[in-house]
């Protein structure tokens, strides 16, 4: 009898504590710093100017934009409490949060975003990112948190232009923005203040108490510039650096070990962006589309995955990732296929006829020069295992590994080549504009395999004239199919992006989008937290 | 001497021009404008865009106009700006140079001492097992290759002794501690990297030591010292390595660029921000006023370091004194 009031007791006290315990977990503290090991420094910070990673890093924690992703990939307001495009898509009318305020407490207002379109097209600004915004027509701040876009004709990937981070008027207003000291000591309204910078070695950026959403819980955020990878993977074995990216090496091999696996986890999800052999159409033998469709079937991309990336990415069928909503989901990667692959050859004209183990057509062998660019070890990997299997083919491939400056002038923007293998890594927005349409030709620009498709070109025109989701998906599906069928590329894979991280970190996920969409909300329980906390 | 002295420092003037000229000819031969670590590849930089930031840089002009424009803010000591960041040449260098100047001198100053008296012990006794036992030992340093010495370094002292930090120069919160502390903070994380860099300078220089010695040792007056009686320590040490010491003037004058320029391998292996990799990002990015400044000043302080090797030769050796007689 006692001893069942004994059980009963227990039972009922584990049922009343378990649900504190869960709330106790759960209910964050803040306090703790987040080291971050970053392979370069950042070199400008203001969104404007920035375009290295690191200085991305950076400046997407200082500054926000009107609009940004959510981790399902969909457009959100950010600065933005609502906006609206109207029917014709000639106008954007965005409304700002109420009591959205700098760092130096002044309020962000629609002015600021005037003011940031202003420097944006300002000749005498050196950004790269002027041409999203060369139709619109103008920015007129109707009143402190509206601001009204007109654009010149409807441009949809006009949207994603608009999570530009913005910049602050008042404070920018009489400066030079190529050299203020602005940039070594920015100013934003993001989730972090900058605090610091030692060059070479390390930025500081502190909890931004004041931040709209709401306070971040981790105090720091520390931004390590360690540039070679050995060392940044030593740091991790010491536990000096709580974030880092594994190479696929690392995260298969080097990091299997208990304490690793004890303080550490690893997270996985595809990258945006993906890996391919381009063609120069241009070359009689790569403009008939047998050919290409043949080498799609030759090339093995479960096996250049497995022996590459140890297995750390997804074979590609085309230039989305297959999360993305623009991807046709009834478009499979193609699976190998010697024999048919063959056989488009041969329809093409190519075959063995003097028993050399080489094709033929008209007494020339099928022969030609793979270029990669030096100082890339994946795609040097991957150009052996692609020559490889278009040798058990019967094409004959040489490979050449060229330093990455003159392989872009010299071989890429003049078109000197007859199959290239590179990687795009691409913006959320679907828009292949650049890469695909007939008129992107020029030298320098990035249509450099010479893909020509009319149909292609007016879906393309079409899908950055139209907002409605559901069209663009239609249109952006359809160029999927496209490009599957004409194959101007071999898409061969989406590398897998690879981060690892303190365990003590919790409420972390990997989303489509990263792990670090929510930085904001991660937090450590107090008995776990390494650094001080902060001096106010 | 005046006269000498005016003479070789005018001359300097030509060879420096030459050196500027040719860097800056190499710089534009090579593959690659300052403008492409940000708009090439990259879809949604135009070709306008490009023009444009090329317009504001002044690449357009055409190259003799880009030179002598170099060559009036130079000779005004103006190394103008950075196309990386936009801060001045100037800034970016005095930023980097105390911890390339701090590692290069502690790690020079190691090294001499304790090469020095590594060479003149084992030339004591020549192929002796003392001798034999350092000349394997500094070969080692010489011949592996750096980077790994540097990663053995850290993987045992850093990660499985934990005696020293991994890398960085800093503790992460260096900046709230003492003077004191700072200090040491400092010295403790450059133990490895001024260490590592010690153990591969030593072969050279202990090298020349033994060899100067040896030679010195075979000499007369060496051989009348001994029969004077003289102690083997006063032999060794006054009469001796005074002579010996001769050819590490000339390399010692030769080290004075290397205690600027940093070492690329130690300084990205260790984290270490130093000249070595603003020059080494800086040619990466075609960032040519930050390499066209560190080649002049580079070519400056080996051109003086020359002349002042050659200027201590005169005063330590009186037989290539000129003039006065």
């Amino acid at each position: 009898m006692r001893r069942r009031f004994v059980r009963y007791a227990a039972a009922l006290v584990a049922g009343l504590a378990a649900p504190a315990l869960l709330a106790a977990q759960s209910q964050p503290v803040s306090g703790d710093a987040l080291v971050v090991s970053s392979i370069g420094d950042a070199s400008r910070l203001l969104p404007l100017l920035a375009t290295d990673s690191a200085s991305g890093d950076i400046v997407g924690l200082l500054f926000n934009g009107l609009l940004k992703y959510n981790e399902r990939l969909e457009i959100v307001g950010d600065l933005a409490e609502s906006w609206t495009v109207s029917p014709d898509g000639l106008t954007i009318t965005f409304v700002l949060r109420p009591n959205i305020r700098w760092h130096d407490g002044a309020p962000v207002t629609a002015e600021d975003v005037r003011f940031t379109y202003e420097k944006l097209i300002d000749p005498s600004v050196l950004t790269p990112y002027s041409s999203s915004y060369q139709l619109v027509e103008s920015v007129e701040a109707l009143d402190p948190r509206t601001v009204r876009v007109r654009y010149r004709e409807p441009f949809a990937p006009a949207l994603e232009s608009w999570m530009m981070g913005i910049i602050p008027k008042h404070l920018l207003e009489r400066e030079d923005l190529n050299t203020t000291p602005f940039l070594r000591r920015p100013v934003g309204m993001g989730p972090y203040r900058f605090r610091r910078w030692n060059t070479g070695e390390l930025i500081e950026l502190a909890a931004n108490p004041d931040y709209f959403e709401h306070r971040p819980y981790i105090d720091r955020y520390l931004y390590r510039i360690i540039p070679d990878q050995a060392t940044s993977f030593l740091e991790l074995l010491t536990g000096q650096v709580d974030l880092a990216g594994l190479t696929p090496l690392q995260y298969r091999r080097q990091t299997d070990t208990p304490y690793i696996r004890r303080a550490y986890r690893k997270f996985r999800y595809p990258s945006f962006g993906f890996t391919y052999v381009g063609y120069n159409l241009q070359d009689a033998r790569f403009a008939d589309r047998r050919v290409r469709q043949a080498f799609n079937l030759a090339i093995d991309k479960p096996a250049l995955i497995d022996g590459v990336l140890f297995g750390l990415g997804t074979a590609a069928s085309g230039p989305y990732p297959q999360e993305s909503w623009a991807s046709d989901p009834s478009i499979r990667p193609s699976a190998p296929d010697r024999e048919a692959a063959r056989a488009l050859l041969a329809e093409a004209g190519w075959t063995d006829h003097d028993g050399d183990g080489v094709l033929d057509r008209d007494g020339r062998p099928f022969q030609f020069t793979l270029i990669t660019n030096q100082g890339n070890e994946v795609r040097r990997q991957v150009a052996e295992l692609v020559q490889q299997q278009l040798r058990a083919l019967g094409v004959d491939v040489k490979i050449r590994i060229i330093e990455w400056s003159s392989f872009v002038h010299e071989f890429i923007d003049k078109r000197r080549f007859e199959a290239v293998l590179l990687g795009w890594s691409l913006s959320r927005d679907p828009d292949l504009y650049d890469l695909f349409h007939s008129s992107k030709t020029r030298e320098g620009e990035y249509n450099f395999v010479g893909y020509a498709n009319p149909e292609v070109d007016r879906l393309l025109e079409r899908g950055r004239r139209v907002f409605e989701q559901e069209e663009r998906q239609r249109i952006y599906r359809e160029v999927h199919r496209h490009l599957a069928e004409d194959q101007p590329y071999t898409f061969l894979f989406v590398p897998d992006a690879l981060p690892i991280l303190h365990a003590r970190f919790r409420n972390v996920a990997a989303t489509p989008i990263g792990i670090a969409y929510n930085l904001i909300d991660w937090h450590v329980p107090p008995e776990e937290q390494r650094y001080r906390r902060m001096s106010p | 001497m005046t006269a000498y002295l005016l003479r070789r420092l005018l001359g300097l003037i030509p060879v420096l021009l030459g050196i500027t000229l040719i860097s800056f000819g190499v710089m534009k031969l090579a593959p690659g404008e300052p403008t492409d670590a940000s708009l090439q590849f990259n879809p949604k930089a135009s070709l306008e865009a490009r023009e444009r930031m090329e317009r504001l840089l002044g690449l357009d002009q055409p190259l003799h106009r880009q030179y002598l424009r170099w060559l009036g803010r130079v000779a005004r000591l103006d190394f103008d700006r950075s196309f990386r960041d936009g801060r001045l040449v100037t800034d970016q260098v005095l930023e980097r140079l105390p911890v390339t100047v701090t590692i290069n001198l502690a790690a020079l100053l190691l090294v001499f001492g304790i090469a020095v008296p590594l060479g003149v012990f084992a030339a004591v006794r020549p192929g002796g097992v003392f001798d034999r036992l350092t000349t394997v030992l500094v070969f080692i340093g010489y011949s592996a290759p750096g980077f790994w010495l540097a990663l053995l370094a850290i993987a045992s002292f850093g990660v499985t002794l934990r005696w020293f930090p991994v890398s960085g120069l800093h503790a992460i919160d260096h900046e709230a501690l003492g003077l004191l502390r700072r200090g040491l903070d400092t010295a403790w994380h450059l133990v490895l990297p001024v260490g590592v860099m010690t153990f591969v300078g030593l072969a050279g220089l202990s090298r020349y030591a033994r060899s100067g010695m040896i030679e010195v040792l075979r000499q007369d007056y060496i051989r009348t010292a001994r029969a004077k009686g003289l102690s083997e320590r006063r032999i060794l040490f006054h009469h001796g390595l005074r002579n010996a010491l001769l050819p590490i003037i000339t390399i010692l004058g030769l080290a004075l660029p290397d205690l600027i320029a940093g070492s690329v391998v130690m300084e990205t292996i260790f984290s270490i921000p130093g000249m070595g990799r603003l020059f080494y990002d800086a040619v990466m990015a075609r960032d040519q006023n930050v390499v066209m400044a560190l080649v002049t000043v580079g070519a400056l302080l080996t051109l003086l370091g020359n002349l002042l090797a050659d200027l201590a030769y005169a005063y330590a050796d009186p037989r290539i004194r000129v003039g006065r007689r």
